[in-house]
């Protein structure tokens, strides 16, 4: 099938690009701008795919200022879509400890020793503190907040609604098609097939979509971009090491909760010190809560859905939510090696924008509107293009949509969070205090880091809990989990002092049932399993698998019969968590873990995340 | 080969996986963050649909309408999904999707909105639609479409349907007991409202989307604001069942002791 | 003064199922409720020995449809049968048996009385001289109760939901009403009923026992392997050693599965949950179940309920069934057979 333009993954950088063109093909008179060179007579083609089953599954909750949003929107009522609200306060908490079970570093056990001492003089309450001053770099105090869900959903009614653009989710992109270094379009995923992505009744192989431009969105677990960074290599000194996972929860909130709509709640600390984590208040007594656990807390057993639940039930964050119900759950993988992880942004017939492209800003912890800058940009370049009948090289993308992100804010203040975050690399404290000097000199002094590969620096579990757990202890343990095809961490975790979580089936509830109640996952038949281990003999070896203690979606799980573990895709919320934590590594090629995370149907079902 | 002009009533539904709770509005219950919660064509309309589209290749000149009530918005998401599975055209009419709505009123939209199809040829026309649906749940709305456009001819719980080189068919609905009735219908017009017939799930086809989306779209932005009346019909309550029980726990018990345990308790 | 007229069908053997005894109890109190009297009208083949069996129930009249047109069921003559013995009546209410035969025709004849229709009623009283039904909505997960102004008003009452009159029985005076058959009202031939072999029968309708099997039956066990033919052994040799109804689980059903093995004998009239049946049965056994609402619904109507699962935490089980055994199903089951052959 031939079109003007193809486009991969909806998201807030597809919405800047699709809302941007759409309003650019047609004059103010209604007539079409510009002539569709595959279609003649006809305006131009222009498709965006997206893998999830809906527009808006699988995103998160979000606090922007968005400058670039507020841009393509002029007139943008925040009550036309539902959960958003501008921001009103914001908080920054300091949390301890008071379960005693984190594993802090003394210069946190002092911190919080003279804390809890000046507890009378300072802003310490429930076991935290909150932090007297937001440093201005990281304040979106002019922004607004929302579920992405609800706002991509938003502003895919409104593309639909101009007619100019179609947008069809349910529908994975399985790779982009690579002639003589130039993308000619996209392959669409097998249908019809076994979990082995062999043929099976009603088989449908995957059609070539064939485009003179190729819109690549696909996030940074994203097959095709992904693909692209493979076959043409990053840019010198370019790479994508630094990585986190995001889990929360949507939650209704407790009628006696007291926390006004706008509230923005970013704490730090607790429940390990490399955990962050954010509430949002939104309308109507709900809020999204949660954490993110990055590639740089060196934790063989990272569960982020035990962790979740740690946190919130946090004395400080406790008190706000006990009572309230999860009504969405979900999880995604974030790429937060920012400027750092820039890829080639444009080739021969292909154009790179959002996450994938390295836009989010690591300093600002900004994401959304930066993404949806590099749409607006890419789609005032394409415009351009079009309207001067000039081809989509890469001569001419460069001119147009590289030139117009190079001059703007996005790329001054890319630039000046480049390296803010490399101090977490070595320590929390080095990270915060990186953090500082980056924001406070404009980027101009940083902390150093270690800029290794997750599985470079990933410790054995016998590594991280020495002189906590004996390796016989482990082993036993890992014996017996292996035997119930059970993940390590909630033993490991028990024994070294976190308490049991205590279920209420209304937040605390197994990680299947926030699967089945808040992320509704799930899968439709005749697809292949996306999750492939690589290296079946490297699994056998391995006796770390991080991919099994992080799955978001308990989708990996241990092989009770040893070696490669077992991968059930109905369980699957495409985190691609799996993707940057495997302990091991292609032998030939030391940038690529042992899993390969492939285009994939089903997935979260939930739009208000 | 007969020609059909398959009609497909199918309105939209909260996707089943949503978690759903009711609350009192000032005209009556809704479904609560009803317009947030993602929607999909009701799932019998669906297989109705998919019916059609099968019988429609069989049959070649034949056509398939779906004929669809919602809240644009709603509408114009599921048709993203469902534009890619079958080819049909679409007549939107923007409502209420709500399952609290009256089926007799919604029945009357409909058919209006069918006898306006251009070209109708009641001679060649099944009104297809599902037997249920997933919010009102009555199965009280297709048999209204048809007495209102004068179809003598109804099937409910349909699960198959075989037409014959005369026009005439031979259609299974489901009865008490797993089983079917088998009948003989001397040919169109008439409405079948369908089960979950036999058909598998088809896969997303790209060049389909393309072609439906050239009527799709005009029909969304054209769609008819319409008003459902529910003159009459008053609601004391409307509530979610609390049915939490006190689950007693049995662990470590031997299964042969469970079995005993489980054959008493059957034949008490 | 209120009339209800309570419309029944007879059988193909010309007697009365037990849902049109359960809309005649529903029915009778109603009339009694409204203090208003009550008509029973019948329509089928063969219609005398159904009108018998509620000759006593309190009736004003008893009026009848019968003969071969009306022997099979069939939109257009049900229709016109119901129609003309509603007409008859002038009643204000009418209340079915929401069966199958009575639910195709029900809606269509509101409309032509100018009335309006509830199905799928679950509940019938009378509050401050006037009606409330009960009736489910979005698949048996919110109930609502609703009045209507609009008369008459049909409630097909779901069987089940009433407990059936008794001890009615008589020799009925049957007033024949006369149908006039419109043109084409003959175009439809009802065939006969296809039922799947006796041997593969797994939905009884009257049985004591809902057996619900869920995907784990088909799931690897805990020697790594799948044993399908052991599930399907077990789970038949159940059903029938105890006479029970089967049902199962969405994910088990689906036909469009991810290549796993799938039960022979399960279709989608087996399929009970949200997009499935919710069955009435007075005992229900699940196993190997697991999911939260809305999976879960099938077990709406079952009274008491016990279930069998690895899982502690099973959501078909925590809150919903009266006793969680967690244990191996296959174990349990192969067991539970042996029981009740021995």
């Amino acid at each position: 099938m031939d079109l003007d333009i193809v486009c991969v993954g909806f998201g807030p950088a597809m919405g800047g690009f699709l809302t941007t063109l759409s309003k650019g093909l047609v004059n103010e008179d209604g007539t079409p701008a510009v002539d569709s060179k595959v279609m003649p007579g006809m305006p131009p083609q222009v498709i965006c795919y997206e893998r999830a089953d809906d527009l808006g599954f699988g995103v998160s909750g979000v606090v922007t200022r968005g400058r670039a949003i507020k841009g393509s929107f002029p007139e943008l009522n925040l009550d036309e879509i539902p959960m958003a609200a501008p921001v009103k306060e914001e908080q920054l908490l300091y949390l301890m400890d008071p379960i005693g079970a984190s594993r802090r570093p003394l210069s946190m056990r002092l911190a919080d020793g003279t804390l809890k001492a000046l507890k009378w003089m300072l802003p310490v309450k429930d076991h935290a503190f909150k932090v007297p001053y937001i440093p201005a770099f990281m304040e979106k105090h002019d922004g607004f907040l929302a579920s992405l869900g609800q706002f991509n959903q938003w502003v895919g009614g409104q593309l639909m609604a101009s007619g100019a653009v179609q947008i069809w989710p349910g529908t994975p992109v399985e790779k982009p098609l690579i002639e003589n270094g130039a993308v000619t379009g996209v392959q669409l995923i097998d249908q019809g097939v076994d979990k082995k992505g062999e043929p099976d009744a009603g088989f449908m192989p995957g059609m070539e979509i064939k485009a003179p431009l190729t819109v690549i969105a696909d996030g940074p677990i994203g097959p095709v971009g992904r693909q692209i960074d493979e076959a043409l290599g990053m840019p010198e000194g370019h790479h994508h090491h630094d990585w986190a996972v995001g889990m929360k929860m949507v939650i209704d909130l407790p009628e006696t909760c007291e926390l006004e709509v706008g509230t923005v709640i970013h704490t730090l600390g607790f429940p390990e010190p490399e955990i962050f984590g954010f509430l949002y208040v939104y309308p109507g007594k709900v809020a999204s809560a949660g954490i993110f656990v990055p590639s740089w807390f060196d934790n063989p057993v990272r569960s982020t859905y035990r962790y979740l639940q740690h946190w919130l039930q946090h004395p400080a964050l406790w008190k706000h939510l006990k009572g309230g119900t999860m009504r969405s759950w979900g999880a995604k993988t974030i790429q937060e090696s920012g400027r750092r992880g820039e890829p080639h942004l444009v080739g021969n017939g292909f154009a790179r924008i959002g996450e994938g492209s390295g836009s989010t800003n690591v300093l600002t912890n900004s994401g959304v509107d930066e993404a949806w800058m590099t749409g607006v940009q890419l789609a005032d370049g394409v415009l351009e293009l079009m309207k001067e009948g000039k081809e989509f090289t890469k001569e001419n993308l460069e001119a147009t949509y590289v030139k117009r992100r190079r001059e703007s804010w996005l790329e001054e203040e890319s630039r000046m969070a480049e390296k803010a975050r490399d101090g977490f690399q070595r320590s929390f404290l080095r990270g915060m205090i990186g953090m500082a000097m980056s924001g406070f000199t404009k980027g101009k002094m940083n902390m150093s880091g270690d800029g290794r590969s997750p599985y470079q620096r990933v410790p054995t579990p016998e590594e991280y809990y020495k002189g906590r757990i004996s390796p016989d202890g482990i082993a036993n343990l890992r014996a017996d989990c292996q035997k119930a095809g059970k993940s390590l961490h909630d033993e490991l975790m028990n024994r070294v002092g976190w308490p049991e979580i205590e279920y209420d089936g209304q937040i605390l509830m197994s990680h299947q049932d926030a699967l089945l109640k808040g992320g509704k996952v799930q899968a439709p038949g005749g697809y292949a399993d996306h999750v492939v281990f690589l290296y079946p003999s490297e699994c056998e070896k391995c006796g770390t698998q991080v991919c099994v203690e992080i799955c978001s979606g308990q989708a990996i799980t241990t092989n009770p019969d040893g070696g490669v573990p077992l991968f059930d895709r109905e369980k699957c919320v495409h985190c691609g968590a799996c993707l940057w934590n495997c302990a091991t590594h292609d032998p030939a090629n030391p940038e690529k873990g042992g899993i390969q995370f492939k285009a994939g149907a089903g997935g979260l079902h939930s739009a208000e995340n | 080969m007969s020609e059909l002009q398959i009609v497909v009533c199918g309105g939209i539904v909260p996707d089943p996986l949503q978690t759903l709770a009711p609350q009192m509005g000032p005209t009556g219950p809704a479904l609560k963050n009803e317009m947030m919660l993602p929607a999909v064509l009701d799932p019998w309309a669906w297989h109705s649909l998919n019916e059609a589209a099968n019988l429609a290749k069989k049959n070649p000149g034949s056509k398939v309408t779906l004929v669809s009530l919602g809240p644009k918005a709603k509408l114009q998401q599921v048709m993203m999904t469902m534009a890619q599975k079958v080819p049909f055209e679409l007549v939107a009419l923007d409502g209420p999707a709500s399952g609290f709505t009256e089926s007799a009123e919604v029945a009357a939209l409909l058919a209006e909105a069918i006898e306006g199809i251009p070209g109708l040829d009641k001679s060649k026309l099944l009104v297809f639609g599902g037997w249920e649906s997933a919010s009102r749940g009555a199965g009280t709305t297709m048999q209204v479409v048809g007495e209102i456009l004068g179809i003598a001819d109804q099937f409910l719980a349909v699960d198959q349907i075989d037409v014959q080189a005369d026009g005439s068919f031979k259609v299974y609905e489901r009865v008490e007991g797993g089983k079917h009735q088998v009948s003989v219908c001397a040919g169109a017009p008439a409405v079948l409202g369908w089960a979950t017939g036999n058909l598998p799930e088809p896969p997303n086809n790209p060049q389909i989307g393309m072609m439906n989306m050239r009527t799709i779209m005009p029909s969304l932005q054209k769609a008819k604001p319409t008003q459902v009346k529910s003159e009459g019909l008053k609601f004391a309550s409307v509530e979610q069942p609390q049915q939490r029980r006190d689950t007693k726990i049995v662990k470590d018990m031997p299964a042969d002791q469970i079995a005993a345990e489980i054959v008493e308790w059957i034949r008490k | 003064m209120s009339k209800v007229l309570v419309l029944l069908h007879s059988e193909q053997d010309g007697s009365l199922a037990k849902s049109g005894l359960e809309a005649v109890g529903a029915a009778k109190s109603l009339a009694e409720g409204l203090g208003g009297s009550l008509v029973v009208g019948v329509f089928g083949g063969e219609i005398a020995s159904a009108a018998n069996a509620v000759a006593g129930c309190g009736a004003e009249k008893i009026l009848g449809v019968a003969g071969a047109d009306f022997a099979a069921s069939r939109y257009a003559t049900d229709a016109a049968a119901a129609e003309a013995i509603a007409k008859a009546a002038g009643a204000d209410y009418i209340v079915a048996p929401g069966t199958m035969r009575m639910n195709r025709v029900l809606a269509g004849v509101a409309y032509r009385l100018g009335g309006r229709v509830d199905s799928h009623v679950t509940g019938l009283a009378v509050e401050g001289g006037a009606p409330v039904v009960n009736r489910w909505y979005y698949r048996q997960r919110m109930m609502g109760r609703v009045q209507r102004d609009v008369r008459p008003w049909v409630i097909a009452i779901d069987p089940g939901a009433f407990a059936p009159l008794t001890g009615t029985e008589g020799t009925a005076s049957i007033e024949n009403v006369a149908v006039a058959l419109a043109d084409g009202s003959k175009r439809t031939s009802v065939e006969g009923i296809v039922a799947p072999a006796a041997d593969a029968q797994t939905i009884r309708p009257d049985a004591d026992l809902l057996f619900v099997a869920g995907a784990g039956w088909t799931k690897k066990q805990a020697d790594g392997q799948s044993h399908v033919k052991e599930a399907e052994e077990t789970i038949l040799g159940f059903v029938k050693g105890a006479g029970a109804s089967l049902g199962s689980s969405k994910s088990l059903v689906d036909q469009s599965g991810e290549g796993e093995a799938v039960l022979s004998f399960l279709t989608h009239l087996n399929q009970v949950g949200q997009t499935g049946a919710t069955p009435r049965h007075p005992k229900g056994l699940a196993s190997c179940c697991h999911g939260e609402e809305p999976h879960a619904v099938g077990w709406r109507f079952i009274t008491e309920r016990r279930a069998i699962n690895l899982d502690a935490n099973c959501g078909w089980a925590q809150g919903k069934a009266d006793v969680l055994y967690v244990a191996d199903a296959f174990a349990v089951m192969k067991k539970v057979n042996e029981l009740l052959t021995s």
